[in-house]
């Protein structure tokens, strides 16, 4: 029963995925891209990432699908839009799409994957924290890997939330309307 | 849009990678917080610079904003 839950929100995927970008009105194009966040998000359930399927719903449903959704309405006539599809690139687009996937995949079916029992202190840290609450998702064990300076993520983490704010400045600054 | 789905598709990567070598380390979760962090950033930069190029050209149509390739 797993298994066939798992093919219907990756078929939802894929599908929506697909619409997201061949339906020529482009306010649907949005309400797919929509609908594929929210199978990734189910696909982050598969694996074990409870925080990070609450994330995504979060962030890429609740805060990018709707910036886009403000950009396509500001900018369109959405009930008579109709966007071309295709152009006369579209065979070039395939044959490189295919290339990719074609090397992409024996890339990955020829190499060789090790799983490594090396106890680091990201390990550890795993390995306490879920099981002493009983649990095997990883919202205990991303805290302390973000936080702590020994992990190696502490500047990174700290540097993104710069990384925002002056994204946040740029965004205002660049869609303001000039003061005449 | 189709930057969205390319960065979605990297995060299932990441995160179906970091299960398969069994959370030996987290740093496929991390990375994956740190993309979509970044993705949300450049999605809102990006709708500012379409919004920008709308009130100049009355359109959002690429083939018709091309200054730059004349």
């Amino acid at each position: 029963m797993a298994n066939t839950l798992f093919y219907i929100i990756a078929g939802i995927v894929l599908g929506s995925a697909f619409l997201a970008v061949t339906l020529r009105n482009l306010f649907h194009c949005a309400l797919f891209l929509a609908l594929t966040m929210f199978g990734v998000s189910g696909i982050f359930l598969y694996l074990n990432s409870e925080f990070l399927a609450a994330v995504q719903v979060l962030i890429y449903v609740g805060a990018v699908t709707i910036l886009i959704i403000f950009g396509i309405m500001l900018t369109r006539d959405v009930m008579n839009d109709h966007t071309r599809v295709m152009n006369n690139q579209v065979l070039a687009g395939l044959l490189v799409a295919a290339a990719v996937m074609f090397v992409s995949y024996a890339a990955v079916s020829h190499s060789v994957f090790q799983t490594t029992d090396h106890p680091t202190a990201v390990a550890a840290a795993v390995e306490q924290a879920p099981a002493a609450a009983g649990r095997t998702s990883d919202v205990y064990a991303l805290g302390p890997v973000l936080i702590r300076p020994e992990n190696g993520f502490a500047f990174a983490f700290e540097f993104v939330s710069v990384l925002l704010l002056s994204a946040l400045v740029g965004a205002i600054v660049v869609a303001r309307k000039d003061p005449a | 849009m189709g930057v969205e789905l390319m960065l979605n598709s990297v995060n299932i990567n990441f995160l179906a990678f970091a299960k398969y070598w069994n959370w030996a380390n987290l740093t496929g979760s991390v990375f994956v917080v740190f993309v979509i962090t970044i993705a949300a950033a450049e999605a809102a930069v990006a709708l500012a610079i379409v919004i920008s190029i709308y009130r100049q050209w009355k359109s959002t149509n690429v083939d018709e904003v091309h200054y730059l390739r004349d």
